[in-house]
């Protein structure tokens, strides 16, 4: 499925960027001596289109490049290579441009100024913005609203909650009145209620015409909030779609999880596993004490729960726990990758 | 630079003197600190040397023998050299590594306006200290600075100016060093020493005087003591306002130019969020 | 308290004194500054002197009449590596508490068996190493740079004085450390009492300068018998015999202070686990 909406609100084209490892002393640098540092890249060309009206997300895990393309989109970042263009504009030639017309919440409750009110960090930042002095008082007011922090606008940051300080953060990133929005892990350390709070505040956004890019790393906040999602590993795209397109890729619709024994207590034996693979497509097995547990892919848990027990009573083992839930993300990154999201 | 930036200016400004409020005894010890680890220590060597209640030795230097409105001028440029230093270029530093510079710079204001707008503020808070350490001098120490201290005002407007290019330098090394503590520790007490803040400059050795007068504090610290003490000046006046001027000049186009050239590596390296 | 666990506390001495050294260890441009300030910071004194002098014997000879000694770099020199010192003990032991309480690790730090004593005073050992570094700095400066003839003799007596001067000195670092754990507020504690320390102690001028009611405060200090007793043996030829009045006074002072330092932590100790502040600040 491609982008939505006329217009593209983001496009990347083998966004690159690469960093060295260490420092060069100051006696390397006088000398003129060539840079033998490791370099390693962070984000290895990636290709993104993002329409306009879209709510996309970026999953992957820990160190897979989210936060320092979000940086580069930001325009924080110089890229080593490739191009990017945000709202139609090059995001290293008219960077400036860029950052008057998109809002970023790239850090948490740590980037606000806690001895100061929310209203006096706004005010702040309204001028920073460069709000017209006549408007400013109203956009406070209105992103102070959208966040639901009205009543606590005068109250110092210190005093705030955690997800309190998270609102104010994306209250911030509202100031210039967007046209796009860069998250970057916007609910990490939150609880879940002030996590599903901010993901309300997300779709309102877009209710409001908004394009919001997300970065995370919970399968289920990608899940539920995206349009679309570019999953990422090692800094490149390994797939890009919507929610259920990607989990459609698995070839089934439920997941269902083993731990299985022999009945002498001894791990199953190769003829067990022999027989699930003909019931579904085993995804991913690991040993543990005197149990293997089994993840297998089924089209209908119905018709592949009977067919497990029947193969383990035909091979002397025990099925010592069932549960079937739905493929989620994280079995279709496991599958394009191998790995967990959270390794 | 616009209006918007201007305003961003103002606006950083304000956010310092309000986050500076919030800290009172800070504010108090900006008076308080120069007065005991410099200025009452230095007036007791002073008086060490007195010859029948008079500093001779001092006269026969400088030309004047008042001691405490030696002192206490000197401070005033000391409090600009310091606001320089700690306010505008370490101050950043503290902001990056705190992690408020970071969403600061996402948005459309220029990142030097952050040294501009910090400068502001420091500038404020060293004048309205300056201005107690005076009265303090006068009312307790004997002080007796004349009314052509006026006439030194605008060398002291001049010197505030080269300050922020100085705060535009000074930041543009400490945003790229991992613990710039003991830089900026060490430049800021180099520079107002060897500008004379402390002591005559003819007391320094001759291999170091010529740096002396390459500092634009050097001359207005001189010229402050001429027109409000009467002292002997270095140079012939005239000499000392046109070096003023173009070192200033000097300081503030330098300072930009590597303060953008630091901004620049920042984005390419990505040390900005990195703390 | 059992052989096992005296032997205990000293282990956990070492280990806190180790634990400082290489916390410090990470900071390389400390050690510069630690070349630089015992230097940097007299010398800008002296070239102060000579202004103050100019080329005037009559001012010259009023500054021997008042610090009994013509030295001039001598005097600033020896004043200020004892202000330094005693910088050092305020700042870095002295805060070292209130900076683990802000770090986090005080709790964890109380949760130990190991006695009060080495948690107050480990600290402090690691301090000894730059107090000695110090110290060279300043006899090899004044010796290269200046001239000043300092004689074995004279440096050994030296040693004696900083040796008495210990009890005094630590015992205020700690105590320091109790108030300021009770209270925070470091920088303006540090700053109010490094500032009494300057004004009150003579580090850049004789002690007769002062107003009677100063003298009088200043007596009260143990750094003003150090820094005094310093100058008279190094740059006067003063023997121990002539500073005994004035080592028992510092020796004495630095009993009543390492007793008040043991008693405030303890009173710090039980409020904080009352009121439940070890953890925040």
């Amino acid at each position: 499925m491609t982008a939505r909406g006329d217009g593209l609100a983001v496009e990347a084209a083998g966004l690159l960027k690469e960093f060295e490892k260490g420092r060069r002393t100051l006696l390397q640098r006088l000398r003129r001596e060539p840079d033998r540092r490791e370099r390693f890249r962070a984000v290895d060309g990636i290709d993104l289109a993002v329409g306009r009206g879209e709510i996309f997300g970026v999953l992957g895990p820990n160190g897979a490049g989210k936060t320092t393309t979000m940086k580069m989109l930001a325009t924080l970042l110089e890229p080593t290579a490739g191009s990017a263009r945000v709202l139609g504009l090059d995001i290293v030639r008219d960077a400036r441009e860029v950052r008057r017309r998109m809002g970023a919440v790239l850090s948490d409750g740590r980037s606000l100024y806690w001895k100061l009110t929310a209203r006096e960090n706004l005010e702040y930042f309204a001028a920073l913005y460069h709000v017209p002095a006549a408007e400013q008082r109203d956009r406070i007011a209105r992103v102070l609203a959208a966040v639901k922090l009205d009543d606590r606008a005068d109250d110092y940051v210190e005093r705030y909650s955690t997800g309190m300080r998270q609102r104010l953060v994306l209250a911030r990133a509202l100031l210039p009145d967007p046209e796009l929005l860069l998250l970057d892990e916007p609910t990490v350390g939150l609880d879940p209620q002030s996590a599903r709070d901010l993901r309300d505040r997300v779709r309102e956004l877009q209710e409001q015409g908004r394009t919001v890019l997300l970065t995370t790393h919970y399968m289920e906040e990608a899940d539920q909030l995206c349009d679309r999602i570019a999953i990422v590993d090692h800094g490149k795209v390994v797939a890009l779609d919507t929610p259920a397109a990607l989990k459609r890729t698995i070839g089934a619709t439920e997941v269902v999880h083993l731990e299985i024994a022999a009945e002498d207590g001894a791990p199953p034996n190769g003829g067990f596993l022999g027989r699930l693979e003909r019931a579904g497509q085993v995804a991913h097995r690991e040993q543990r004490e005197g149990t293997l547990a089994v993840t297998v892919h089924a089209e209908s848990a119905r018709e592949f729960v009977p067919a497990a027990f029947d193969a383990a009573r035909a091979e002397g083992a025990a099925i010592r726990h069932v549960e079937v839930v739905p493929v989620t993300l994280e079995d279709v990154f496991i599958s394009l990758t191998g790995r967990a999201l959270r390794e | 630079m616009d209006a918007a930036e201007l305003r961003a200016a103002f606006a950083i400004a304000r956010k310092e003197l309000q986050v500076a409020r919030r800290y009172p005894l800070q504010l108090v010890n900006e008076v308080l600190q120069p007065l005991y680890q410099f200025l009452l220590p230095s007036l007791l060597l002073g008086a060490t040397f007195l010859v029948g209640g008079r500093a001779i030795g001092l006269e026969a230097v400088t030309g004047t023998a008042d001691l405490a409105g030696y002192l206490f001028l000197g401070t005033i440029v000391g409090g600009l050299v310091g606001a320089a230093f700690w306010e505008m270029a370490f101050g950043l530093k503290r902001e990056m590594d705190a992690g408020t510079l970071e969403p600061a710079w996402l948005t459309p204001t220029r990142p030097e306006t952050f040294v501009f707008g910090r400068a502001i503020a420091a500038l404020l808070i060293a004048g309205a200290a300056s201005a107690a350490l005076i009265g303090i001098g006068l009312a307790f120490f004997g002080a007796s600075v004349g009314g052509g201290l006026l006439l030194a005002l605008p060398a002291l407007a001049v010197a505030a100016a080269s300050m922020i290019g100085i705060g535009y330098l000074v930041a543009s090394v400490v945003l790229l060093i991992r613990e710039p503590n003991f830089f900026v520790d060490a430049t800021n007490f180099l520079f107002a020493v060897i500008s004379g803040v402390a002591f005559p400059v003819l007391v320094l050795p001759v291999f170091i005087q010529p740096i002396a007068y390459i500092l634009p504090t050097t001359y207005a610290v001189d010229l402050l003591r001429v027109y409000a003490l009467g002292t002997r000046p270095l140079l012939d006046p005239a000499v000392e306002w046109a070096a003023l001027f173009l070192l200033a000049g000097l300081t503030i186009w330098l300072g930009r130019a590597a303060f953008r050239r630091t901004e620049r590596r920042m984005r390419v390296r990505g040390t900005l969020g990195q703390h | 308290m059992s052989a096992t666990s005296l032997l205990a506390d000293v282990h956990a001495f070492g280990a806190a004194a180790l634990k400082e050294w290489r916390l410090l260890r990470r900071y390389p441009t400390l050690f510069v500054g630690f070349l630089f300030w015992p230097i940097a910071l007299p010398l800008a004194y002296v070239f102060q002197a000579r202004g103050y002098a100019g080329d005037s014997q009559a001012a010259l000879d009023a500054f021997a009449a008042r610090a009994g000694t013509t030295e001039v770099a001598g005097f600033l020199f020896l004043g200020w590596a004892a202000y330094m010192w005693i910088s050092m003990i305020l700042w870095g032991p002295g805060t070292a508490l209130r900076t683990e309480q802000v770090r986090g690790s005080l709790e964890a730090l109380f949760m130990t068996p190991v006695s009060r004593l080495v948690i107050l005073f480990g600290p402090l050992l690691s301090q000894v190493v730059w107090a000695v570094w110090m110290f060279g700095i300043v006899a090899a400066t004044l010796a290269l740079v200046f001239g000043v003839d300092i004689a074995l003799a004279s440096a050994l007596r030296a040693l004696v004085v900083i040796g008495v001067a210990v009890p005094a000195l630590y015992g205020l670092g700690a105590l320091f450390a109790s108030v300021v754990l009770r209270y925070g507020e470091v920088s303006a504690l540090v700053q109010g009492v490094r500032g009494l320390l300057t004004v009150f102690c003579g580090m850049s001028f004789p002690i007769v300068v002062l107003p009677e009611w100063g003298r009088a405060v200043a007596m009260a200090l143990p750094p003003t018998y150090l820094i005094g007793d310093l100058r008279r043996v190094l740059l006067a030829g003063a023997g121990l015999a002539e500073l005994l009045p004035s080592l028992a006074v510092l020796l004495a002072l630095g009993v009543l202070l390492c007793g008040l330092a043991v008693v405030a932590f303890r009173r710090t100790e039980r409020y904080a686990r009352r009121g439940g502040s070890l953890a925040q600040y």
